[in-house]
């Protein structure tokens, strides 16, 4: 007899699953009957298709009514939730600790994806940030991220405008623009008075251009006040952002009529055009103002282009690279201009190696750093967080014995457990967000990026921290929820069986607890490396004297000149200098040669400077004693390049001196043929003009008697009263400079500035170390309850047998210092392999001892102790019947 | 409670009328007969739900087919208070119908 045939199995059993057991059999019985007319009027499969419909249909609360899973979970939830929240009150040191870990690790991961993503997102708000380009020119070795102006600073308007128009007039480009900013490398540095009718304000860091318009088309800004139309036509106006209108103007600016003002820069009259929102703070270049002039006031200009949709900016510069002589007519005759090349919008925050780049550049390997250190947090967190809960059900087996007896399924006590687990990780989300709240301030200003508060209440920034605590929760709820919930009631209730499964679990907990002193002791290591490095920069002997000094801009040599003189007939002053800041980045480098020999060096520096100069900065100069006699100049080279020269020439050192260097050979010129002759008078010691990141540079030094032009002084003073001799200096100075304002610094200020990255990264080191160490502690304490619980009795008869509360402890102990010994002997390679990349970024630099790695383990170590020894004692000092009784 | 959709009087009428013999599938070959239009078996069964909770049908066990693949029918009966009630309804909508003008 053939089989009739058979609805779809599967339909069949979902119906089974959901359907209530009381109208299964009626439900099914008529779509067994339907199924059965239908199969034979229309077909087997036209019925089989209904079936599934029907079946499907059926899944509604009215068919899971009465013994419906639905209204059982409901109330079964809310058992769970009450007794989930009375456990949570009830154990209030676990739920502390647990809280505290989970706030502190999960704040730590939130603030480091909201870093990271503010840097990954650079440059990424400006609308179409795809089809943005910016041209950089290659010259000599290097790469310049500003384009250079025909006639350089003598460029005028039109010829400023050469490159954009020709840009514009090709057919794949939509608009073009370039600017300056005052405080980049091709910008003055200076502040300005500004003078509205009666006041006088004082700002620095504007934004020049001659693009107004078009300026605003590639980076839109938003408009506050003003005329959208016309706020960014013509030359000769002035736009402020809300920044610097609050802070004149005050809050109410904008009740003020100011569109249309004028206001007077160095005598020369500007109107006041608009105000626009600051600018978001990850855009690679930053201003608080805009002046729309004629002409761009330095020797080349930022420059970008938009493509039209679809079109390729490759072709755009490769053309341009053809056809640039048509531009700048002679161009390519210069043999060190080596090519225009472009760069992506959204790549500039990550291009290392460019010159004169408009803001620090991202290090990558920094950024990829702290994320995985954010995911190793996440890790911590899961495992620490099952520990502790695994910890706290160990004494609850009896509770969960009782409710199976009673009649619980294991999946409710898995359900039970999963929802305690969930239940307390919200707990902690209003508290992560207000620590988050309160901590970015903070946080923002020590990464010096600009994060506001606002952020927290972005939905992504809640829907991160909200996923992040869910995950937690299930994650780490997940594994007491299997094992407690499949475990059977007669482990539950005897302890006898539950040895065998702390053994287990201690070594997937010993495993856990390794790899976070390994994070432990390895990430305090290289916050050590990194403290020693930044503490060696500070202190290194740099071949000059940086403390006592100050620098300022000065307007001309005829007042640097005049202020001289002012200033040497005060006591405290001992001497002044010009135009060399040490502690630069590396800038543009020169090529030069022995006289009479063919090999070329293009990595030389020139540094043109006079006598006060060396002695302001205090350089070991033996040959400027000729100055001192008498001489009006005396060109020197530095010890890097006399090794390089005398190798060549094969000749020793100091026979150096006499010969003649040819600067610049390939520049051809009537008065010398080919380059400059320079005739070496002198051999002065390497001193880091550089920052420490990069090798000794050889250096071509040009020193004159007296100065020759002036843009920065120099000014060395003997005091131990700063503030008032700064106050003297600026007296003598708005003395003779009516137009600029006085805006001096710290040599030693600026020389550690250069190394706010790092040190940036090793505060943050600090902090992420602090965190796991605090994580490893919390994660320890609950490892060593559970121990000390499952142990009582073990315990117990240890003391019967005459042990000793010190035996005990020593006893324990003893374990986790094992532990920290491999993880000890791990952390060694890895961190010291961590240090040395990271040391990769300085030319010098110290070496990583081992030993620290030890010490590190030790102090971990300590810590350790004290924390299982305080956990313990409890337990050792309980009467041995107290826990021998129980059975 | 008195209150009645329309599906739930035809299916009400439905049930009187097949007396006796009103299960889930009959009753869906029956209003599918007489009104024309199709509805599903789930459609149904919630009615009848809604019926017997408001006590106007009940209903009790009745005999396995081999078709049903030997499950047993629930029949359903309507009660006295809904047979007053489909009463009421049609003496009601009788009045309005005699007051209608002769089109």
């Amino acid at each position: 007899m053939s089989n009739p045939p058979n609805p779809p199995k599967w339909a069949n059993r979902f119906l089974i699953w959901f359907c209530s057991e009381e109208l299964l059999e009626e439900i099914q019985g008529d779509l067994y009957e339907a199924f059965y007319f239908r199969s034979k009027q229309k077909g087997l499969r036209f019925a089989r298709r209904k079936f599934i419909l029907d079946v499907l249909q059926f899944f509604k609360p009215y068919a899971f009514e009465k013994y419906s899973r639905a209204k059982q979970f409901l109330p079964m939830f809310k058992n769970y939730f009450k007794i989930a929240v009375r456990n949570i009150l009830h154990r209030k040191s676990f739920t502390t600790i647990n809280l505290l870990g989970l706030t502190i690790g999960v704040t730590a991961i939130m603030l480091i994806s909201i870093y990271l993503n503010h840097e990954n997102t650079y440059d990424l708000s400006i609308p179409d940030s795809d089809r943005i380009y910016r041209l950089m020119n290659n010259y000599r070795d290097q790469t310049y991220t500003p384009m250079f102006f025909e006639d350089y600073y003598q460029s005028e308007q039109a010829t400023q405008m050469k490159l954009i128009n020709y840009l514009e007039s090709q057919e794949e480009v939509e608009v073009a623009c370039h600017f300056v900013t005052s405080h980049s490398s091709i910008g003055s540095n200076d502040k300005y008075y500004i003078k509205v009718e009666n006041q006088q304000f004082e700002a620095g860091d504007v934004l020049f251009t001659n693009t107004g318009n078009r300026f605003q088309s590639v980076f839109p800004q938003e408009i506050l006040s003003g005329d959208p139309n016309s706020m960014f036509e013509g030359y000769n106006k002035i736009i402020l952002t809300d920044k610097l209108a609050k802070k004149w103007f005050g809050n109410d600016w904008q009740n003020e009529t100011l569109i249309g003002q004028q206001m007077i820069i160095q005598e020369e009259i500007f109107e006041f055009s608009g105000v626009i929102a600051k600018q978001v703070d990850n855009i690679h270049f930053d201003f608080d103002w805009i002046i729309l002039q004629d002409r761009i006031p330095s020797w080349a200009a930022y420059t970008y282009f938009k493509t039209n949709e679809n079109q390729l900016a490759n072709t755009v510069v490769s053309r341009l690279n053809q056809e640039i002589n048509t531009i700048y007519p002679g161009h390519t005759d210069d043999v060190l201009q080596k090519g225009i090349i472009h760069i992506a919008l959204t790549d500039i925050h990550f291009t290392e190696d460019t010159l004169y780049e408009l803001k620090p550049i991202a290090n990558k390997s920094y950024l990829l750093s702290f994320g995985i250190i954010g995911l190793v947090i996440l890790l911590i967190i899961l495992t620490n967080y099952t520990n502790l809960s695994v910890a706290m059900y160990a004494d609850r087996q009896k509770e969960l014995a009782m409710r199976r007896v009673l009649g619980a399924r294991p999946l409710d006590i898995s359900l039970q457990l999963l929802i305690e687990a969930v239940l307390l990780s919200m707990i902690c989300l209003p508290i992560c967000g207000l620590v988050i709240w309160l901590v970015l301030p903070f946080f923002s200003e020590l990464m010096a990026i600009q994060l506001d508060q606002s952020l927290l209440f972005q939905l992504n920034t809640i829907s991160l921290l909200f996923g992040l605590l869910v995950l937690t929760g299930i994650l780490s709820g997940l594994y007491p929820a299997l094992v407690y919930g499949r475990r059977s009631l007669l482990k539950l209730f005897g302890s006898k069986n539950s040895s065998k499964v702390t053994q287990k679990h201690f070594n997937f907990t010993n495993t856990v607890l390794t790899i976070q002193f390994v994070m432990v002791i390895g990430l305090l290591s290289i916050t050590f490396f990194i403290y020693q490095q930044m503490e060696y920069v500070k202190n290194k002997d740099l071949g000059y004297e940086k403390e006592g000094v100050i620098f300022f801009g000065v307007n001309g040599l005829e007042k640097y000149n005049l202020l001289k003189e002012e200033l040497l007939t005060l006591s405290e002053i001992e001497a002044v200098g010009t135009n060399v800041i040490p502690g630069m980045e590396m800038y543009n480098q020169l090529t030069y040669k022995m006289k009479d020999t063919e090999e070329v060096f293009s990595d030389g520096t020139m540094i043109e400077m006079n006598l006060g100069t060396i002695e302001t900065l205090k350089l070991k100069c033996p040959a400027c004693d000729q100055l001192r006699a008498g001489k009006a100049n005396v060109f020197v080279i530095n010890k890097t390049a006399a090794q390089k020269l005398a190798k060549v020439k094969g000749v020793k050192e100091e026979e150096l001196i006499g010969e003649v260097i040819i600067a610049e050979p390939e520049w051809e010129n009537e008065e010398h043929g080919n380059g400059y002759p320079k005739l070496i008078g002198g051999i002065v010691e390497d001193f880091d003009y550089f920052s420490l990141k990069y090798e000794s540079q050889p250096l071509l030094i040009d020193i004159n008697r007296e100065a020759q032009w002036a843009f920065v002084m120099l000014v060395r003073a003997n005091t131990n009263n700063w503030s008032s001799t700064i106050a003297k200096i600026r007296k003598a100075y708005t003395g003779i400079e009516k137009d600029l304002p006085f805006d001096m610094s710290f040599l030693d200020d600026h020389l550690n500035q250069l190394y706010t990255n790092e040190s940036r990264a090793g505060i943050l080191m600090g902090l992420l170390s602090l965190v796991v160490i605090i994580l490893a502690l919390v994660g320890l304490i609950g490892v060593v309850s559970y121990i000390a619980y499952n142990r009582q009795k073990e315990i117990g008869i240890r003391k019967v047998l005459g042990a000793s509360v010190m035996d005990i402890l020593i006893n324990f102990n003893k374990e986790f210092l094992v532990l920290i010994g491999i993880a000890t002997l791990l952390a060694l390679p890895a961190s010291t392999y961590l240090a040395y990349q990271w040391l990769e970024n300085f030319a010098f630099r110290i070496d990583p001892q081992w030993w620290v790695v030890p010490i590190a383990g030790a102090f971990a170590s300590v810590l350790v102790i004290v924390l299982v020894s305080a956990r313990v004692r409890n337990a050792a000092f309980k009467h041995p019947i107290e826990v021998l009784k129980a059975e | 409670m008195k209150g009645l959709g329309f599906l739930e009087e035809t299916i009400l009428l439905l049930v009187i009328i097949m007396d006796g013999d009103a299960y889930g599938y009959s009753i869906s070959e029956a209003y599918q007969e007489h009104t024309g239009k199709s509805i599903t078996l789930s459609a149904i069964h919630a009615v009848l739900s809604r019926l017997e909770k408001k006590g106007l049908v009940n209903s009790f066990m009745g005999g396995a087919t081999s078709e049903r693949g030997g499950r047993r029918k629930r029949i359903f009966k309507a009660t006295a208070e809904g047979v007053a009630i489909i009463n009421d309804i049609r003496d009601g909508r009788q009045k309005l119908w005699d007051l209608m003008p002769d089109l």
